[in-house]
């Protein structure tokens, strides 16, 4: 009788429960890591004084700096390396420093038993999509989507998107206000919060790392695209039937959009409004979150609460 | 590879094929795979641009030469058309690949060309009169939308080759590969039992193999994940190519295949022409074709030949999609024969 129970509540939590790991304290321990693209050490730098004046301590693994070819180290250095960052117990949160390319390679070798048991917070996007999505369907672990090394330099430390990840680790609940768009479907919408980089949200699809995002409020971005692949990726997550049940969708920045000698005929925003105007939720676009400097802090898997009202969007972390 | 090892291309073997079997047990209409019925001198073909657009000019080349080759063509609207990048709106593709399905006349739909577009129109069409009378849709790139959709759902087999914009103005100035490839699509139109015959890769994984063929342009594989139109590929041979895409992202989409278990239960794997974009500077990928294919598929034990004459090339040989074909991957190249 008593393993009944215990497997119903596991399913129960499984099914019910998001995991959110420990918020940060001053004097806690950051990990950087480089799973995916190469980084050269002087463009981290900023970010590590940054994180030390927070009052954190950083410990630097073996692939940020390091490099084989385009990749911060080998399929092995790199998974040996975010490995024994997500094992090590004096290890609270790991900052991706880059993405780039290179998660999808390592992503099925991970071991997350250790982990599952002491979540931590995993910082990143772009490429580190693959992780956020993969921690939140299988594990049900939230993760933070958000600014990474690079972002720090150039005299950026200070701005607020920066600000934001810090308020994020320290466990601030996020309350984001910007303008609208002429562009957004006007409605509110409370849901968990999934998304990120739309190329490997659609390349994760069928996969073990897939999001189901029924019920939740979906947040996408995109960088350096032709704006008929974003079209394209649009197409597939609506047949995939990603965009059916959904509470709310945020349409973040499509920074450096490339159009083909024969011009696509649209903006990749009207293009994304043609593709969601059936739609009864609320969808705003051109929120802050993106490959530019504008790129607040989100939590996968934590519940949001979205408005969007006429020219005023808030994102409000419940 | 020696490219020029590659066989006097095609091996016609004797006989019409029997034409498209009636359907007695509607229960297994989705397992026995529907042959549409071949052509015969004076039958019609209809070209339609259900994706990007091209001139009613850049047609005539492929018209002249299917006229040569016997047949009646028939255009629509939506050659000619422009609407920016496609052939026209939306609704004037989906109408123009709507009739074409539609008329009892029209033997088999030849696409303009590729482009964009098809993944845009492909949930507006009615194939219902379609199913029960088939026809050969022909073409490649973005074609890869009908392919899967119309060899998953309704099991009808489909031909994947050049479109009208692969035509030459200039036979006489052709390649011969291109003459060969183009010439195959008449060869399995009229039904002839087709064989290609490759030279040996080094790379190349021996092995035989019998199974359907199924396939096309890898990005729109991945884009049809998740969809109605997605591709299944357990018990079959599956046959991939792809153009100006950058190495890294050809990698994350066989990652794709591998992670969402679509190379582990194939019966064969046929590598087309990847025409990749270069690394940007300083961004070196550093894996060729060969090592990102051989990694996710080292485990298993499947025949895999690569420099297959399939892609965005001028060697495009016609392929048919959804049919058995027997692949014998040896050390004395690779021989792909349709047994269906």
């Amino acid at each position: 009788m008593y393993w009944i129970i215990v497997e119903l509540l596991n399913c129960f939590i499984k099914i019910y429960m998001i995991i959110i790991p420990p918020y940060l304290k001053p004097g806690d321990t950051i990990g950087l890591v480089c799973p995916s693209g190469y980084m050269p050490a002087e463009k981290y730098q900023t970010c590590i004084e940054t994180l030390t004046e927070w009052g954190f301590k950083v410990v630097v693994g073996k692939t940020p700096g390091h490099q084989f070819h385009y990749f911060a180290g080998t399929d092995k250095e790199r998974l040996n390396d975010l490995q024994h960052m997500m094992n090590n117990k004096k290890i609270n949160t790991i900052l991706c420093a880059r993405g780039g390319y290179g998660m999808g390679r390592i992503i099925d070798k991970l071991d997350f038993s250790k982990f599952k048991h002491h979540p931590k917070w995993i910082i990143g996007f772009s490429d580190i999509t693959v992780l956020h999505c993969h921690l939140f369907s299988n594990y049900n672990i939230a993760s933070l989507h958000a600014p990474m090394a690079a972002a720090f330099n150039d005299g950026e430390f200070k701005n607020e998107y920066i600000q934001s990840l810090h308020e994020a680790m320290l466990g601030q609940k996020a309350d984001y206000k910007t303008e609208g768009n002429i562009l957004d479907q006007p409605g509110k919408a409370k849901g968990i919060l999934v998304g990120g980089n739309l190329s490997l949200l659609v390349n994760v699809i069928g996969t073990p790392s897939d999001v189901k995002t029924k019920n939740k409020i979906l947040f996408i971005e995109e960088v350096g695209e032709y704006i008929y692949a974003v079209d394209r990726m649009m197409y597939q997550l609506k047949r995939s039937g990603k965009l059916d049940n959904l509470k709310g969708l945020i349409i973040g920045r499509f920074s450096d959009m490339k159009d083909t000698s024969i011009p696509f005929g649209k903006t990749v925003e009207d293009a994304i409004k043609d593709l969601v105007k059936e739609y009864n939720y609320p969808v705003c676009f051109g929120f802050p979150v993106s490959h530019d400097k504008e790129n607040y802090a989100l939590k996968i898997g934590v519940k949001y609460k979205l408005i969007v009202d006429k020219g005023f969007v808030e994102v409000r972390e419940v | 590879m020696n490219r020029k090892a590659f066989l006097s291309t095609v091996v016609p073997l004797a006989s019409m094929a029997t034409a498209f079997t009636n359907d007695k047990n509607p229960e297994k209409k989705f397992a026995s795979k529907k042959i549409p019925p071949y052509l015969k001198k004076g039958d019609l073909i209809g070209i339609t641009c259900p994706s990007g657009h091209i001139s009613a000019e850049e047609t005539q080349s492929a018209i002249n030469k299917m006229n040569e080759w016997g047949f009646k063509i028939c255009t629509d609207d939506t050659v000619g058309a422009v609407d920016f990048t496609f052939a026209g709106t939306d609704d004037e593709r989906a109408d123009g690949l709507q009739k074409m399905l539609d008329d009892p006349e029209i033997k088999a739909i030849m696409l303009g060309r590729g482009g964009y577009g098809a993944i845009r129109i492909i949930d507006k069409i009615d194939f219902t009169k379609f199913i029960k009378r088939p026809k050969w849709i022909i073409g490649f790139s973005d074609a890869t939308v009908f392919h899967c959709h119309i060899n998953h759902n309704f099991g009808i087999a489909t031909l994947h080759s050049k479109m009208c914009n692969s035509f030459p103005d200039d036979f006489s100035l052709a390649e011969q590969t291109q003459i060969d490839s183009i010439d195959s699509i008449r060869q399995c139109l009229v039904g002839e039992k087709m064989k290609y015959l490759t030279g040996l890769n080094e790379c190349n994984r021996y092995g035989d193999a019998i199974g359907p063929l199924v396939g096309g342009n890898l990005s729109i594989i991945q884009m049809l994940d998740g969809s109605i139109s997605d591709l299944h590929t357990e018990g079959k041979i599956l046959f991939i190519e792809d153009v100006d895409e950058y190495p890294y992202k050809i990698d994350g989409m066989l990652w794709n295949l591998k992670r969402s278990k679509r190379l582990d239960r194939l019966k064969g794997l046929i590598i087309g022409e990847f025409r990749m974009k270069p690394d940007d500077p300083g961004e070196v990928f550093g894996l060729n074709l060969y090592e990102m294919v051989m990694e996710k598929v080292k485990e298993y034990q499947y025949p895999v030949c690569f420099d297959f004459p399939v892609g965005h090339v001028k060697e495009n040989y016609a392929l048919k999609c959804g049919m058995e074909h027997k692949l014998s991957v040896t050390a004395g190249g690779t021989a792909l024969e349709c047994i269906g």
